[in-house]
């Protein structure tokens, strides 16, 4: 474990969008090979999926042939673990639709310290490494909670190596409701606003709670050295007609920035440790020690470059869980296996949407039993 | 676009079309010998290349024969009606009348429905108005388009009108609903709840055809005689494999009784050459990235809950087979992932079958232990039980419900002198 360990670390000190595939493929795929065996030795269930998969892991020649776990064998009352309870130092869970089980991922030691600084050396690569006064678009209590951490908080405080302080600047209505706590946001203006400086929210929370009701007064906060980081998806903006061009616009009119400091980064609670930023080009890209790959529903098997199929994240960074091969529930587009014009190394690809809900609704399809019905 | 396929815009599209129906069907009596002339032409087009290949179609074929149709109308509506005259009834007598326009809401998953449906309710007689599910117009227009070119004169395309529009466009469901004076209602919960709650005319019949599942099972003797295997196996990935498995009569579960001293690992061998064989036979075309999803997560799912669980598949979402024991049936999975479960006693699952279960397809070598199981999954609610490989067979009747006699008045006229 120790070994893995250190191969993992070596991973992580490489520029993460410095290594050409080839050389990059090979280095992952003996690790992963190595992780795969090591979580087999750690469950007898989860050895017994591995050995049933179509190539024997040992003689696969690609990250392709490697055996994934569906994103959805995650979303438990239980996490699926590899450590023993008392080596569980947290656990991550994913934002879920009412009535949906989120995905829950135990984090020992080592696990939370790969996955701080993959967040740590990819947003540099984006950001620069300085530390700045951090503007949180939520409530403290997002990244509190005891022992469980959600999305929003995870993501909140994956971005703390940069801050030299943090500021949230939403706050609780007496109703519960999210508002903007616009004399903090204003003290913050007024003593951080000319100086580099982060902001991170959720794209909906950002929009909803800080850009919409400035926009709409016209306000500009005049922070032209910002750099403005968001995630979570764009399903609910969507509902409101917002595309990303005009969430741009906004955010940038707002924060008195040009548009090219509006961040959109995609992630996953249960891919910890790795995001996925726009580049200038406005394509996603793949570090070091991790891989994505697209599917073809049909096949399964990788798409060409241009072509659209099911996401597969790949990592080394989880070792307390078993969360190295990934089919995701999210499409994606394959841009290029290599050459983006921003100068990173690798895949590139663009995020679609989610695989929409299942159209099984033919006459076989039982979705309750008659007792149930009666 | 084909004469029969429109696409709607707008309500008074539908009110025009019923009535240029209603106006054909009283100009002329249509006879059950001219229909089936008309099927029998109909099959033969339908041979053709454009056609042959679309699944289900060759099962249309089969159905649309005079030899198939007319047991079927004999028994529905007795035999007098094959050659158009009143059938004795005691003092009385009998003749079957079409209800007038049937209105036929198919499900999105069977390519062949629309048209399966419609021929249904043309046998009573009736003009059919039929909503053709989204994603299937362009397979539904092949298929009429070869009914078209075999009945050039009309006689049954003139009682046919199939519609194209948007399922969620609720003025245009009420308004076809408003027009018809019975319907076939085919499909999930959601898509049946919510077409029985169309405005229909309080004269109007539905006859509803809800969503069920369909189970297998093997005694000892069928699965474990060396001879017979290969044959089972091949009958099983048939019934597997059409539909891709999201039929009502598609099984999702084999249950084979185990046998003292015996491994049920040959069969298994031997089901999955099979499965191998029906898939370069009949590879799936398109997929919904849902259902690949939903597959990848079942076969996961199966092997991580128990460790004793066994799964053979490929590395595409092409087909599974899943391994292990127990009586319960486990959550469908459909897109050709079948579960196979050994069990001590046949017994077992087939006395906890429900109203669920729709066909129940069965290897038998033990006949009399077939006929008390036919009779116990028949108190359980199962409404059809066949050999294995004949799951799908379409004949009434269906759900427990007649195809034609459901569509049609039963007229009795007992005569003025005695």
């Amino acid at each position: 474990m120790n070994e893995i360990g250190q191969r993992v670390d070596q991973l992580l000190a490489i520029p993460p969008y410095s290594l050409p595939s080839e050389e990059r493929q090979t280095a992952l795929l003996a690790l992963l090979k190595d992780e795969l065996e090591y979580a087999c030795s750690r469950s007898p269930v989860y050895r017994n999926y591995i050995e049933h998969w179509p190539i024997d892991m040992r003689s696969a020649r690609t990250i392709s042939d490697l055996p994934y776990l569906p994103i959805g064998l995650l979303k438990a009352q239980r996490p699926f673990s590899l450590v023993e309870q008392q080596e569980i130092k947290r656990i991550l869970t994913s934002s879920s639709t009412t009535g949906q089980m989120p995905s829950r991922i135990a984090l020992d030691s080592p696990t939370a310290r790969r996955m701080t600084k993959g967040v740590v050396v990819i947003a540099q690569d984006y950001i620069g490494s300085s530390r700045r006064p951090y503007l949180v678009v939520d409530v403290p209590a997002s990244t509190r909670g005891g022992p469980e951490l959600g999305a929003r908080g995870a993501a909140i405080q994956g971005l703390q190596p940069f801050a030299s302080e943090a500021t949230y600047c939403l706050e609780l209505d007496r109703d519960g409701d999210l508002t903007l706590d616009r004399d903090k946001l204003l003290q913050f203006v007024e003593s951080r606003g000319s100086s580099p400086v982060l902001v991170y929210g959720f794209t909906y929370i950002l929009w909803k709670y800080l850009i919409k009701p400035l926009f709409a007064e016209n306000i500009s906060l005049g922070m032209p050295d910002v750099h403005i980081l968001h995630s979570g998806g764009w399903k609910l903006l969507q509902e409101e007609a917002v595309d990303k061009r005009s969430f741009n616009d906004g955010v940038a009119r707002v924060f008195g920035c040009s548009a090219d400091r509006v961040i959109d980064f995609y992630g996953m609670v249960e891919n910890v440790g790795v995001i996925y930023p726009d580049c200038s080009e406005g394509n996603k890209h793949v570090p070091a020690f991790a891989d994505v790959l697209v599917r073809n529903p049909l096949t399964l098997e990788q798409v060409s470059e241009g072509e659209q199929g099911i996401v597969q994240v790949s990592s080394v960074l989880p070792t307390s869980f078993p969360g190295n091969l990934l089919l995701t529930e999210d499409i994606a587009q394959i841009v290029s296996y290599d050459g983006c014009r921003c100068g990173r190394r690798g895949t590139c690809f663009r995020f679609v949407g989610r695989v929409a809900k299942s159209e099984l609704r033919g006459c076989g399809n039982i979705e309750r039993t008659r007792q149930q019905a009666a | 676009m084909s004469e029969i396929i429109r696409v709607i815009g707008s309500t008074e599209e539908i009110s025009a079309l019923a009535t240029e129906l209603r106006e054909t069907a009283s100009e002329t009596e249509i006879t059950t010998s001219a229909i089936l002339d008309g099927f029998e032409a109909w099959a033969a087009a339908l041979g053709e290349r454009e056609t042959a290949d679309i699944p289900g179609v060759q099962f249309l074929r089969m159905w649309l024969r005079r030899g198939t149709l007319e047991p079927i109308i004999a028994r529905e509506l007795g035999l007098n009606e094959l050659c158009g005259g009143w059938m004795a009834d005691g003092h009385a007598r009998l003749k079957a009348y079409p209800l007038g326009i049937v209105g036929h809401w198919p499900a999105g998953n069977i390519e062949i429905q629309p048209a399966l449906s419609m021929t249904c309710a043309l046998l009573g007689g009736n003009a059919s108005l039929v909503r053709v599910p989204s994603g299937l117009d362009e397979l539904t227009r092949l298929i009429m388009e070869k009914l078209e070119q075999s009945d050039r004169a009309g006689v049954l395309t003139g009682r046919i009108r199939m519609l194209v529009f948007d399922h969620t466009r609720k003025d245009l469901q009420e308004a076809m609903a408003r027009s018809v004076d019975g319907a076939m209602i085919w499909g999930g919960e959601e898509a049946v709840l919510s077409v029985r709650g169309l405005p229909f005319p309080h004269w109007a019949r539905l006859a509803i055809f809800g969503p069920r599942i369909s189970v297998t099972a093997m005694d000892a003797d069928s699965w474990s005689n060396s001879e017979g295997q290969e044959s089972w196996c091949r009958r099983i990935a048939r019934d597997v494999w059409q539909f891709d498995q999201q039929a009502c009569s598609s099984p999702q579960v084999l249950f084979l009784e185990k046998k003292p001293g015996h491994s049920s690992q040959e069969f298994v061998q031997a089901l999955k050459k099979a499965f191998e064989s029906e898939n370069q036979l009949h590879p799936r075309q398109t997929i919904h990235a849902a259902l690949t999803t939903v597959i990848c997560q079942a076969r996961a799912s199966w092997l991580l809950d128990n460790g004793a669980n066994r799964a053979i598949f490929t590395q595409g979402p092409d087909w599974t087979i899943l391994l292990g024991s127990g009586s319960e049936i486990p959550k469908p999975t459909q897109g050709k992932t079948l579960s196979v479960l050994e069990v001590d006693d046949l017994l077992d699952p087939i006395g906890k079958l429900d109203g669920n279960v729709q066909t129940l397809g069965l290897a038998m070598a033990d006949t009399s232990r077939e006929t008390k199981l036919a009779s116990l999954a028949a108190r359980r609610g199962v409404d059809r039980i066949v050999k294995l490989g004949r799951m799908h067979v379409f004949a009434p009747p269906w759900d427990g419900v007649d195809l034609i006699r459901p569509m049609v008045r039963m007229v009795r006229h007992v005569p003025s002198i005695d």
